[in-house]
Order: C-alpha cells, then structure tokens, then sequence
C-alpha cells in the first residue's frame, strides 16, 4: 500500500516532468493554457463586451466571476474524463505489472490537483492586477480546492469502474460533462435561474463548489458550516461508494480488459 | 529448505456472458448468467528458494493464467498464493517503455514499475548497461533501438532488480545466441545466490539444462510433477499423441517425393524413443525405426535403407540392409516389420527420415519403393553429458601431466 501511494507520487511526477517533453517552451505550457484562458474572457467580456456586473464596484467584477469557475470546471472535467479512460490507457501495463489501477488513478489526481493549485495561483495575480483585494479569507480556497478533487476523484473512479463493461460511456461521459457545464452557473449568474429552475442549483454538487470560489472572489465571503458539510459528506460518500465498487469490481474487470 | 512461494489450491474459471451487462448484474445479484471456462483447475505447488522450477505443457494447458496469478496481474477465482518475497514476473519484456524516451531514463521508468527503489535503480545502473551490451546507444531514444535491443535492455533491468523470485515467460529467445546464453548464464548466477526462478518454455533443452523440477500442465490441472527428465517425457507422449492424427496426413501429402515400382511398398514409419515412449527424443537414447511393408511380388535379394536428415536437408545418417549384409527376400500378398535399433547419438534438432526399399546398395538399382519424409522427430536434451555439435562422439578424456 505505501509502496503503492509512492509509486502514485513518482508517476506524477514523472508525467508531470515529461508531458511537454520536446516541446520549445516545455513546463511553460502548465502556466499558458490557465493563464490565455483568463486572458481571453477578461478582454472579451469585460474590455469588449463591457459587461459589468451591478453587484460588485469593479470594471472587470464580471471576469472575477468567471475565472475561478472555469479554472475550477476545467480541473473536475479533466479529472473525470481522464478517469473514465484510464483503465484502457493503461491496460497494456496493468495486465502485465503487479501495480494496482488505482496507483495509476492516484497519480492522475496528483498532477491535476497541482496543475489546479498553479492556476488559481496565477488567478490570483489577475486580481491583483485588476485591484481586487484578496484577503485572509482566500485561504478557504485551499481545502475547498482539495475536497473538490477528492470528489471529482470519487466520480471519476466510480465512472470508470463501469467504462469497461460498456465502452459507450467513453462517448457518452464527455457529453454528460459538458451537459453538466452548461446546467451549472459558471458563464451565467445563478440569479438567472434560481426562480425557475432551482432545483439546477441545489441537487447540483459542483454548485456547491463553484459557488464557493465565487463568493471568494467576488466578496471575500467565507463559506457556510453548512455549506461545508454538506460538502464533506457528499465527498466522503462518494469516496466510499467509490472503494466499495473498486474492491468489488475490479478482479472481474482485469478479466475482460 | 525454505519455502519462498505457495501456490494453494489455485482455481481459476473465466467467466463467459453473452454481454457485459449480464457480467455486471451478476456482480451485484445471486443470479448466475454465464458459461464457464476453466483455465485452472486446483492447482497446487512450493516454490523453495534457490530452486528453478519449469512450467510446461501444450497451448491452452493454462501456464499462462497460473503466471498471471502468481504475479498478481489477475485474480484466482480460489485458493491462494503466500508469497515470501518480492516477485518480478517477465511476461512481456519491456512493458512500460516510452519509446520517446532514452534507454538510460527508461531504466529508470521500467524499474520503478517493477518494484525496485530509486535508490536502488541508480546502484545498479552501471551494471544494467553493462550488460545489455547497448553502449553509446543507451542515451538514444528506444524507438531507434532494433526490437533485439530494446529487448536487452529489458532482460538487463529484470535480471538487476534482484527479486527473490523471477518468473520467465518464453524470454531467452530474446536476442541472438551469443546474448540467449549470457542470459542462461545470469539466471545460473541468480540461481547461487539463492534466487528462485518459474520458468517457462517450449525450449525442452534449456528447460532441462536450467530447471531443478519440472511441473506439466494439462487442461488446466497438474498432470505430472518431477525431475525436469520424467516430465519432459511424459509431455513429448502428449505431444505426440496430437501429432498422431497430422503424421498421417504428412505421408498422403508427400506423393510427390514417393516414387517407385510400388511391388514392394512401405506403408508406414514410425520411430520411437525406448524411454520417451515419443518421437521427442533425448541425444542418445536408444530408440527404433520401424517400417511397416507390404510385397505384392516374390521377389529375392531386396535392401531395406533409411535415411535420417536434418531440417536443411542435410544428410546425417544413412544406411540399408546391404550394408549391413543381410539378405531380404519378399514373398507376395505378406506383411513385414523391419526394425532398425540405434542409439541416437546426434545432436539436438529436427529431423526427418526417408526409407527406400531397392535392390543392391543404392536406390538407383530397381527401385521398389522411396519415401520422402516419411515420418521425423526431434532431438531434446541428452541422455548423459551436454555436448555441442551436430554429432555425439564419445572421447575418453585423459589429463597428466608432462615430465
């Protein structure tokens, strides 16, 4: 088991060092992509647009908005989809190598979770050039941050548990995610939709999670204790629902992939 | 002696469904929605440190599915395997190789992958080059590597992870014959210092060579356990009772190198090691060629020959009744056996026997009957000493010194 996790730890590592292996500009890619993604929705939305938004005194509060949602969506996605496929990226080696799935599932979590840390990171450099002030109360991102992964974890093991046995879920998961963007307030305002269909708002875990790094952003407000155990829980079912299926399942699926 | 690895009771059914939702439900229900394959039936063994233990049997015997087990790549449907030490198992060399990446940086990747430390990997590099024999070539990416040198390279770092226990899948054909015994020889080396070794393959020769014991595999189960001798012997009787059915058509097929008069025709050869009980014989075993005849003439002063070839078509060994002075006469509508008793004191490989049936000492004069390949067998391990060579010469070997 702890040679497991630590293998985890060296395959992160590894594929954190080598996925831009021969590439010009090489670990800069991790900073580009979060960092044209905020490019582009502030001068977009903000400098063409002009679009403000009413709550908050500030020319770009709409862009602050944006960011730590699309930042945050872009960690869970990646996550859950990577996930869903792993089982197939890595059958040649797990039908060969005494190592565990979950290693190679472990060790997903890693780079992304740390790929997540450096986006917000640089998030934050966008409110300080915007003269958004941060605050102490930022600091509540971090174990949001954590229980956000350890949640997308959870699906995405429970996710690709099942891939195997209906190779449609390959198709039909990045759909059900996108669907899912879509149904959740990170381009729009929940106001928009909080009369007419509340029940988007609240049965949607992700949310719950967005919601929070809004509210960070925008007004330095920290969460509610119940908004986080409500958070804790669901993550910790999911963790549970999740091992459950794994222990269960997995000797039948090293049988069929 | 310690056991280094228990292998209990191991049972091992695939499980066949129509689709996979009925596999799933039957995850999660009582029900019972498949058909079942057995590719182990209780197998049970020890493995004792320093012991090489050889695993044979023909395809779909299930050595495969008891190796997987054993590395813990898949799991027994029952029973149970205790294993007292770190296991690397070589059932594909070089699984995990980034062919963008140098061999040096693989070392590293494929070592991790299989159980060794860091630290570990770094103490061993050197060694691991050295012996894969890749020099310069070790700083260049794999994918310019021949398949030959990636599969070095590989064998290299399996052998430099130093695992208490090594299971070996058909791996020494890797390379030419000059790596293939350097290869032979580090297992050797393992071997002393307590290493234990599963080994498996067809290789009868380097089986019976490397290996302290010997399972045969049949159908999934134990059929027979013991000295690699014994075993290999009882597996070359299976062999040979599949190949059975093929012979035959062999001979049919072979018209066209079968000629003669056809008044005196050979119907059958068979030859058969006097302990093998098979056509798979070891180098100088005592075996016999028969040949079964039938004469539709009288027909006096007739030679029985035969001819053993190697797979070039090389001839290694002839001779006839003439030679031998032995005066054969026919008589009309009547069968006869003529069998040739030898030691088969030749060197390991494949060969085929031709017999002709003429008169005089070649088949030029009045021939009644010639048989191209009419039956062949293999030459496997020795009966006594190693040798090297196409032929067993048998010297006296005598040393002293010179006053």
């Amino acid at each position: 088991m702890k040679h497991n996790i630590l293998l985890a730890f060296s395959f992160a590592f590894r594929d954190f060092k080598e996925r831009y292996v021969g590439t010009g500009l090489g670990q800069f890619w991790y900073i580009l992509s979060p960092l044209v993604m905020i490019f582009i929705y502030t001068v977009i939305f903000s400098d063409f647009m002009k679009m403000k938004l009413d709550i908050v005194d500030n020319s770009y509060g709409y862009s602050i908005y944006l960011v730590p949602g699309l930042l945050a969506w872009a960690t869970f996605s990646t996550i859950i989809m990577q996930l869903n496929t792993s089982f197939f990226e890595k059958s040649n080696l797990i039908k060969k190598i005494n190592v565990p799935m979950y290693t190679f599932q472990l060790s997903i979590i890693l780079t992304e979770t740390f790929l997540f840390f450096i986006s917000i990171l640089l998030a934050l450099g966008f409110l300080i050039i915007v003269n958004q002030p941060i605050t102490w109360t930022f600091l509540w991102m971090i174990p949001i941050m954590i229980l956000q992964v350890l949640f997308a974890f959870g699906i995405g093991v429970i996710v690709s548990l099942f891939t195997p046995f209906f190779k449609d879920l390959k198709e039909v998961v990045p759909i059900i995610i996108q669907l899912w963007f879509w149904m959740t307030p990170i381009i729009y305002l929940s106001s928009m939709i909080e009369n007419k269909y509340p029940f988007l708002l609240e049965y949607n875990p992700f949310y719950w999670f967005v919601k929070i790094y809004q509210d960070i952003f925008l007004y330095s407000k920290s969460p509610s204790f119940e908004t986080l155990w409500v958070l804790i829980i669901m993550t910790l079912v999911t963790l549970i629902v999740a091992g459950y299926l794994y222990k269960k399942m997995i000797a039948t699926i090293k049988d069929i992939i | 002696m310690n056991k280094i690895l228990e292998v209990k009771n191991i049972t091992k059914i695939y499980k066949m469904y129509n689709n996979n939702f009925n596999r799933l439900k039957e995850i999660f229900t009582n029900n019972s929605y498949h058909k079942e394959f057995i590719a182990n039936r209780d197998i049970s063994f020890d493995l004792y440190k320093g012991e090489t233990l050889g695993i044979i049997g023909v395809n779909g015997a299930g050595k495969s599915t008891i190796l997987k087990i054993i590395a813990g790549v898949i799991e027994p449907t029952s029973g149970k395997i205790i294993r007292h030490g770190r296991v690397t198992a070589l059932l594909e060399l070089g699984t995990g190789f980034n062919p963008q990446m140098t061999g040096r940086e693989n070392i590293f990747l494929n070592a991790t992958l299989i159980g060794m430390t860091h630290k570990e990997c770094k103490e061993r590099l050197k060694d691991i080059i050295e012996f894969s024999e890749l020099g310069d070539y070790i700083e260049e990416p794999i994918m310019t590597y021949s398949s030959g040198m990636s599969m070095r390279l590989a064998f290299s770092i399996a052998i430099y992870s130093e695992p208490q226990i090594l299971i070996v899948d058909e791996a020494l054909s890797v390379g030419d014959a000059h790596f293939a015994a350097k290869c032979t020889k580090a297992l050797r080396d393992r071997k002393k210092q307590n290493m234990s070794i599963i080994y498996v393959s067809h290789d009868l020769n380097s089986l019976k060579l490397l290996c302290d014991r010997v399972i045969l595999l049949n159908h999934g189960e134990v059929a027979k356990e013991g000295n690699p001798e014994d075993v290999i012997n009882s597996y070359n009787f299976l062999i040979s009772k599949l190949n059975d059915k093929e012979e035959k058509l062999v001979i049919k097929n072979s018209e066209n190198s079968s000629f003669g008069t056809f008044d005196v025709e050979i119907k059958k050869v068979t030859i058969i090691g006097e302990k093998s009980n098979s056509n798979i014989i070891s180098a100088g075993e005592n075996s016999t060629i028969k040949i079964d005849i039938y004469s539709k003439i009288d027909i006096s002063d007739m030679t029985i020959g035969i001819m053993i070839r190697d797979k070039f078509g090389q001839d290694i060994f002839g001779t006839n009744s003439f030679h031998q002075k032995l005066n054969i006469s026919f008589n009309s509508n009547k069968y006869y056996i003529c069998s040739f008793q030898m030691s088969l004191n030749i060197g390991v490989g494949e060969y085929s026997i031709s017999a002709a049936i003429h008169s005089e000492d070649t088949h030029l004069e009045n021939c009644a009957h010639w048989l191209d390949n009419a039956t062949s067998f293999k030459i496997a391990g020795t009966v006594d000493n190693v040798f090297a060579g196409i032929c067993k010469l048998e010297p006296k070997i005598k040393f002293e010194e010179i006053k």
